[in-house]
């Protein structure tokens, strides 16, 4: 299939990472390419390359080469993760609207045309699509590893995802400069969007056979997904009450330990059972160490927030509307930016 | 700009009609140039249509529309952000406060307080439920941040500018505001303002999850006291702690002279005087990072300070505003 010279500035820019492992990625895009062309969408195409897999380098400058189409090729400097590069794809785009994909097909580019519907609907549409592979067709061993680490999410965050680490995501512009990924929150981005006030939809997509194959991870990558969605768990609710949640932590163990000894001193009082030959006084003791230790990191928390982040605005505007007519939808000057410029002014 | 009037707004769309011809018929018998903030926080009925109609119409009306629900306190900080008048009154959406107070508040800010705190004296509401709590609260917050304040819960409020520019509000820090407001070195006053029952819909924000209140309060009690100096606090944190070491220690010595053993000294207390030591060190130095982190962070306190600058004598033509 022949993809035409793209003419002007792209509507839409496709990011795909690659960075863990990846498939055909000649096929990926003529795949994908063909389908936005067929949809009237100009795209340009931005491959981020993590150092790990300069292997795909050859193929993805053959590609180049050969295909009219606007195709970028952007290479990290060394194995800095899918975050650093979607980051860094996100930034080089020119296109209104930016699709991230997995290196290898996850989905099915037909179900393109119904993302861009959920987006740009008159009646409500999205900030950001996520693609849902749906049904999966993989091993039962993905499905349970993804059931078991949606669950964990969704009791945390209080969100309904079925697929978040999908690849497949569809978003305006103003919602990727906001993102600001790193570490392991790529694999959040739905949540982050959801925290920053964006609207979010899940659509099903068709999964690909090519992605089948069971995936097994080491202990370490099961362990820092857990840490990963504690991260989540603890920015998307207590970046600016830092105490909240150490503070829970910290009460919830002080107290613990202040009634275990409590127990201990009134059945010496009154029991008559001894209190010094007893471990679980020292157990009390502890506890209640770690609960104070918990709650003053908490503070210091408090103090880094009021001293670094006093001018930093927790809410999100949609729209500023003037009497009279005066109505800016879109492009608002975020708090941040205005409350600097308040305090100068006044 | 002589007043601006910020009122949140949170899935009103029955009373915002209502409340926005009361408010302009009050603000218009003061005989002031004014400004009406309307801070739409994410309601999710037709509250955003009815502010679009009023903006239509009125010229002195701006509408602030949240993504998504953020709460009271970002809300109002919203309004004190897009506010320019030298005055800031800010009330409830639900109609609970009467608009004719603001000649009241106003009078005294005239007068030469920074802050005028609405009290619902005659609150209508009910007794177990909502007066009861909210009097402890209040009470507490008093005791707690040395600004008593009977009606912390009131949103009808008004503030000079420079205050509010010090302030920052975030999660539900609307509940201290008074307090908050105090941090700056404000002059606060309370009046007694009218207040009628709900006429739509139900209470929105109610004092529901007291360790959260707790908790900020500890905040506030540390942002107000010793924010430029938190190795005191620390060191002030960490005393009951070095009174267990002491006790503890005491205790063990005791225990190894005054007993005759007959299977060895018992280890719980020493151990006892080792964690609540632990404890204590470690109070003493997260005070140190404190004091590194305020050092290196960008709070200055003369920023914080409300000052006033009088000038007289042969200069007096070069005033300075404050």
């Amino acid at each position: 299939m022949r993809i035409a010279r793209l003419r002007g500035e792209p509507e839409v820019s496709v990011v795909i990472p690659v960075v863990e492992r990846y498939g055909d990625l000649r096929q990926l895009y003529e795949e994908f390419a063909a389908e936005l062309e067929r949809l009237g969408r100009p795209a340009e195409f931005l491959f981020v390359v993590d150092d790990s897999q300069r292997g795909a380098l050859p193929v993805l400058r053959a590609l180049q080469e050969e295909s009219a189409g606007e195709i970028l090729i952007v290479t990290m400097g060394g194995a800095f993760g899918e975050s650093a590069a979607l980051t860094l794809g996100m930034e080089k785009a020119r296109g209104e609207t930016i699709l991230t994909l997995a290196s290898y097909f996850q989905v099915d580019p037909r179900g393109l045309a119904g993302a861009f519907d959920a987006l740009e609907r008159l009646d409500g549409g999205a900030d950001l699509v996520v693609g849902r592979r749906h049904p999966r067709i993989d091993s039962t061993f993905n499905r349970l590893q993804s059931r078991l680490f949606h669950s964990v999410v969704s009791r945390l965050t209080g969100t309904r995802f079925h697929d978040i680490s999908c690849g497949f995501k569809l978003m305006r512009r103003r919602v990727a400069r906001e993102l600001n990924l790193y570490g392991g929150l790529h694999r959040f981005v739905p949540l982050l969007a959801l925290s920053r006030g964006f609207t979010v939809k899940e659509i099903p997509l068709r999964q690909r056979d090519e992605d089948r194959g069971t995936r097994y991870h080491g202990t370490g990558a099961y362990l820092g997904r857990m840490l990963d969605i504690l991260t989540v768990f603890f920015l998307t609710r207590f970046t600016r009450t830092p105490l909240r949640f150490f503070g829970l932590l910290g009460t919830a163990l002080f107290f613990l330990g202040f009634g275990i000894d409590l127990i201990a001193v009134v059945q010496r009082a009154v029991a008559d059972q001894g209190l010094a030959d007893r471990p679980i006084l020292l157990l009390g003791v502890l506890l209640m160490v770690l609960g104070v230790q918990t709650l003053s990191l908490g503070l210091i928390g408090e103090i880094i927030i009021f001293t670094h982040a006093r001018n930093i605005r927790e809410y999100r505007v949609a729209e500023v509307i003037r009497g009279a007519g005066g109505h800016r939808p879109r492009e608002v000057p975020q708090p941040e930016a205005e409350s600097k410029k308040a305090a100068t002014a006044s | 700009m002589n007043l601006s009037i910020v009122i949140p707004l949170y899935n009103e769309e029955e009373s915002v009609d209502a409340l926005h011809a009361e408010v302009t018929a009050a603000a218009g018998r003061l005989d002031r140039e004014y400004e009406l903030i309307l801070v739409d926080d994410g309601s999710r009925d037709r509250t955003a249509e009815k502010l679009r109609a009023i903006c239509a119409r009125d010229p002195r009306v701006k509408v602030v529309r949240f993504r998504r629900n953020y709460g009271q306190s970002a809300a109002l900080q919203a309004g004190f952000d897009q506010a320019r008048g030298q005055v800031v009154i800010t009330l409830d959406g639900d109609l609970q406060n009467d608009p004719n107070d603001f000649g009241l508040l106003l009078r005294h800010i005239d007068e030469g307080y920074d802050v005028v705190c609405g009290w619902r004296r005659n609150r209508q509401d009910r007794m177990i439920s909502r007066r009861l709590p909210s009097m402890a609260a209040n009470w507490l917050i008093g005791r707690l941040t040395g600004t008593p304040i009977h009606d912390n819960g009131c949103t009808l409020k008004a503030y000079r500018l420079e205050v509010v520019r010090k302030a920052s509000l975030y999660a539900e820090m609307h509940r201290f505001l008074a307090p908050m407001m105090s941090l700056c070195g404000s002059r606060t006053r309370e009046v007694v303002v009218h207040h009628r029952a709900r006429r739509f819909g139900v209470s929105k924000y109610g004092l529901s999850r007291i360790w959260k209140v707790f908790l900020d309060l500890l905040t506030i009690k540390m942002l107000l006291g010793f924010t430029t100096r938190p190795a005191r606090w620390f060191a002030l944190l960490s005393l009951p702690f070095l009174a267990g070491t002491l006790l503890a220690f005491a205790t063990s010595v005791y225990i190894h002279f005054a007993w005759t053993p007959r299977n060895g000294y018992p280890l719980v207390f020493p151990s006892a005087t080792l964690l609540f030591a632990f404890a204590f060190a470690h109070l003493i130095v997260l005070g140190f990072l404190a004091e590194l982190i305020v050092k290196v962070g960008d709070f200055k306190e003369s920023e914080a300070v409300l000052a006033t600058v009088e000038t007289g004598g042969p200069h007096a033509d070069r005033q300075t505003a404050r």
